[in-house]
């Protein structure tokens, strides 16, 4: 293909078009912010696929985040938008104009594949006599623990068809097992078709989800202003000495999961601490061992 | 059960109304158990189960027992209203299941007001402190009616103005009318209702949404909990009417997953209104339809922001986005949608059954009507109010809150949740108004106002407050996302009495850049709290950095505790009480704390009788001129020497 011209807004049309250059992650959620805001996005990148650096890297710096954790919903997104346009293996040979009318020549290198035609069958990788063979990954069969099956399922039934049901599926998979267990997460996934990578992102973005198992009762200390003010900070650390675990962690009875609350709404007896669904306020460091007595037997 | 139509729904209300007086003349007494979230925590179920089992054991049957919602002041839980026929209305705080014993015995049987336990008596109750400035618009139900009961709503003009609107005003009535009035939304942002409404009703595009944002997020703010827990219906008709307003069809309350009591309540009272025709496909037979969902929030602070709250209905992670286009315009699945705390929902049926003059001749210029506010922290009566703009930060503390626990001094108020600031005593006659506030530094928010006593450290405050935002950003924007964690550094070091000099003017940089360079109104705001403490208690920060001194005593770093060698009896209490032996002392020897092991826990500090008051925090240059003993010795030999 030889000069094809983008032709990136003109006077007449002044919503017109934008052009991205480069796919790494910058790019990448630049033309996600610009889809979302109703604006067609010409993603060009020189590679023959989007992804950059990025797509190279374990973890980043400096949070020690999962590279691909980021990357794979942007990933997943641009390809699904109608409003982006991916150029791979496109360079910018002249851009000229301004802000608001510029036009861009850019030059698009052959892959010797017509895209048009091309479904992805990947027959091509295997039958290349000069590549190494690349071997797609069988698809795998999900099985969930027994102890999970039945209630994930009836779960996600009660859920189909309704519109946005993955928060509700998810809240109700973390209360009825007191977590996300991860099988139960495959199972979501191969059900409801959102990529396990997606699941995962909105998993670990709540504070009430957790991945890993929690004890029967979860103990949630509030944070809040009028608690912290009042000595919250100190009916945490009575907590966290008496159930012998840190914050976020479990006691190893599996009984008792210690958090620390972000406000529980109840700032009006404050200090609070929230166990389950139960409220007990007006709290001072001495009434920890009482409180926790009660759920000793249960 | 076909739904009411607009004569079915009059002849509702009057029976309703016919019906409660009757009921309430053939009892001799009434009871109310005020069951918030507050109410419970605090023992309102015992009590309630108190009173149940003394009325079932006498066989009493004309005494009425009900429960409502909280009637607002959460110092004083759990709380109890008790009406006897011919008599006053009396409430009752502090109540224990043997307090209620007995105001069953002497009032309810015996008709004399338990007096001692009475917080106001008939007419007094208006004339307390706490409920004088008040003037309840949203609120006036609370602690009235039964959340549950659907007649008892009505009976008090619950959905009046719903019947209004459908019966005799187009769209474009409703939304004048509350443009009129002045309404702005109560979330903390101040958008002017009405506006963002016409800006909905012009989209082209359908179907239309209209979300109720419940998910209360700020730290020390909890009226939208409460106003679910004791009115729910109120925000249902005012969700109504502005679908009614914008031409939406469908709706969602986005309820935070911590407050189960107000989800319960909500979906109650979804359902009562859908069976009797007040929701669904053709409300009081108007042709109009519209129906609610909940959704319920898991504990992500930023979804209470409208672009995150949008993404985490839809499924997809929270992140906020860029604006434009505004919800209005593209919302929830691509439709247009209006957000609107619940608050501001609630106000909307009284706008329309009083009109938007009488709404707007409340208040001042610029912001109208009236604002509930969470007073809590170190106040004596804590509590939800509801009370008219422009009303002083002074009245506020002073005569509702009735000022500062335990003879403390004032030392700051802290309006707008974690985007606020924090205002000092010199601003107290400041009025309370969207503008004021922003002014001053600091910000209306949802409406929580805590107030911070002399004891708590302005720096750690901060600290506290960027902590909370660090760890609720969402991390889109580098600036919030890692700004916020610069900023955390270096507070964290300065409470650690390892702040350097230059420590403020880089705080102050960074501030203005997060500010700056941040997207949502989370990012943007995280500077406030440590702008408005450091523009208010400066003098503070400086002790931290260049006296290495806690002014208040709470920066545990800085602070150390010391037993007064001439004050020591030498009772053991502190050192029986140390949770990690820090104490060394024996019967009738002066104790001595081991610096080394000390935690500073300060039990020491809680245990030592008030006779001797023999422990004590020091802080900075005054820990070079304690009066430091090797080891224990005998009380007298000390007493000789000196």
């Amino acid at each position: 293909m030889n000069g094809k011209t983008a032709d990136v807004g003109t006077p007449q049309a002044k919503t017109g078009a934008a052009m991205v250059l480069g796919g790494g992650i910058g790019g990448m959620e630049a033309a996600l912010s610009l889809a979302e805001s109703g604006i067609k996005v010409y993603l060009v990148e020189g590679k023959p696929s989007i992804g950059g650096v990025m797509s190279q890297l374990d973890k980043t710096f400096p949070t020690n985040d999962c590279a691909m954790c980021t990357m794979a919903p942007r990933l997943v997104a641009i390809g699904r938008h109608k409003d982006i346009e991916i150029l791979s293996m496109t360079d910018v040979e002249t851009l000229e104009g301004g802000p608001g009318h510029f036009t861009a020549t850019l030059r698009k290198r052959s892959r010797f594949i017509d895209e048009g035609k091309c479904t992805g069958c990947g027959t091509c990788v295997a039958n290349c006599p000069t590549r190494n063979k690349v071997q797609p990954l069988p698809a795998t069969a999900v099985e969930v623990e027994p102890r999970f099956r039945d209630k994930a399922r009836e779960i996600v039934e009660r859920n189909r068809g309704r519109k946005g049901l993955l928060m509700p599926i998810l809240q109700e998979v973390n209360s009825a097992f007191n977590y996300l267990p991860e099988d139960v997460l495959s199972f979501v996934s191969r059900e409801t078709g959102y990529p396990l990578s997606h699941i995962y992102k909105v998993a670990t973005f709540y504070g009430a989800f957790s991945t890993v198992p929690r004890g029967k009762h979860l103990v949630s200390v509030c944070m809040g202003t009028a608690c912290y003010v009042k000595g919250g900070e100190r009916l945490l650390e009575k907590f966290s000495d008496r159930l012998e675990v840190k914050v976020d962690g479990t006691t190893r009875d599996m009984k008792f999961t210690l958090k620390s609350a972000r406000c529980i709404g109840c700032c009006g007896l404050a200090p609070a601490v929230m166990i389950d669904n139960v409220v007990y306020g007006r709290l001072s460091v001495g009434d920890v061992p009482k409180i926790l007595d009660k759920y000793k037997g249960a | 059960m076909p739904g009411l139509s607009y004569d079915g729904f009059d002849k509702k209300r009057e029976e309703a109304r016919r019906e409660i007086s009757r009921r309430d003349d053939s009892f001799r007494g009434r009871i109310t158990v005020h069951m918030g979230t507050c109410g419970i925590a605090a023992g309102a179920r015992e009590v309630l189960s108190s009173f149940k089992e003394e009325l079932g054991k006498d066989d009493i049957r004309d005494v009425r027992l009900s429960t409502s919602g909280c009637a607002g002041m959460c110092s004083k839980e759990p709380m109890v209203t008790v009406e006897s026929a011919g008599g006053p209305i009396v409430l009752y705080g502090d109540i224990t299941p043997d307090k209620a014993v007995r105001i069953l015995k002497d009032h309810v049987q015996g008709g004399n007001p338990v007096r001692e336990y009475a917080l106001g008596v008939g007419p007094e109750l208006a004339g307390i402190p706490f409920f004088r400035k008040q003037k309840t618009i949203v609120l006036r139900n609370r602690g009235v009616i039964d959340p549950d009961s659907l007649d008892e709503c009505i009976a008090r003009d619950g959905y009046s103005a719903l019947e209004k609107v459908l019966r005799g005003m187009k769209p474009e009535d409703v939304i004048e009318e509350i443009k009129m009035s002045g309404l702005r939304g109560r979330g903390g942002a101040g958008f002017p209702t009405g506006r963002k409404w016409e800006a909905c009703r012009a989209e082209e595009n359908t179907p239309k949404y209209l979300i109720g944002n419940c998910d209360e997020g700020d730290p020390g703010a909890y009226m939208d909990r409460s106003i679910f827990e004791s009115d729910p219906h109120a925000v249902i008709e005012g969700m109504t009417i502005a679908a009614y307003a914008v031409g939406a069809s469908h709706g969602y309350f986005y309820i935070r997953t911590e407050y189960p009591l107000a989800i319960r309540s909500a979906d109650n009272a979804i359902s009562q209104a859908r069976e009797h025709g007040l929701l669904g496909s053709d409300i009081l037979g108007s042709g109009f339809g519209f129906d609610i969902e909940i959704r319920e929030g898991s504990g992500a602070f930023v979804c209470g922001e409208e672009s995150s709250l949008i993404h985490s209905i839809e499924g997809v992670s929270p992140e906020p986005r860029q604006r434009p286009p505004f919800p209005v315009q593209v919302g929830i699945w691509g439709c247009p949608t209006v957000i609107n705390n619940v608050e501001t929902l609630a106000t909307v049926p009284a706008i329309l059954l009083h009109g938007a003059d009488w709404f707007s001749g409340i208040g001042t210029k610029t912001s109208k009507g009236t604002k509930i506010f969470s007073l809590v922290g170190a106040i004596n009566n804590t509590g939800l109010i509801e009370v008219p703009m422009g009303i002083t930060l002074r009245e506020v503390i002073y005569e509702i809150g009735g000022g500062i626990q335990g003879n403390r001094k004032f030392k700051a108020v802290q309006t707008g949740g974690p985007s606020g600031g924090c205002l000092p005593e010199s601003m107290l006659d400041l009025p309370v108004d969207y503008e004021s506030l922003r002014e001053a530094g600091s910000m209306m928010g949802s409406g929580g106002m805590i107030v911070i006593g002399e004891d708590s450290c302005m720096v750690d405050i901060a600290k506290f407050f960027v902590q909370f935002t660090n760890d609720e950003s969402c991390g889109k924007c580098v600036t919030c996302r890692d700004g916020s964690d610069a900023m955390l550094e270096v507070l964290t070091r300065i409470t650690q009495g390892e702040g350097r000099q230059g420590d403020m003017e880089f705080l102050e940089d960074l501030c203005l850049a997060v500010k700056d360079a941040s997207m949502c109104g989370l990012g943007t705001t995280i500077p406030n709290p440590v702008l408005s403490t450091m523009k208010y208690f400066r003098e503070e920060y400086e002790a931290h950095i260049a006296g290495k001194k806690c002014p208040a005593l709470a920066c545990r770093s800085l602070i150390r505790y010391h037993i007064l060698p001439e004050k020591c009896s030498g009772c053991r209490l502190c050192l029986k009480n140390c949770p990690v032996g820090a104490i060394a002392g024996e019967l009738k020897h002066i104790h001595v704390i081991d610096q080394s092991k000390c935690t500073k826990c300060g039990v020491c500090l809680e245990v030592c009788p008030p006779k001797v008051l023999a422990v004590v925090k020091v802080s900075g240059d005054d820990i070079g001129k304690l009066h430091v003993l090797e080891k224990p010795v005998p009380v007298e030999t000390f007493r000789e020497k000196h």
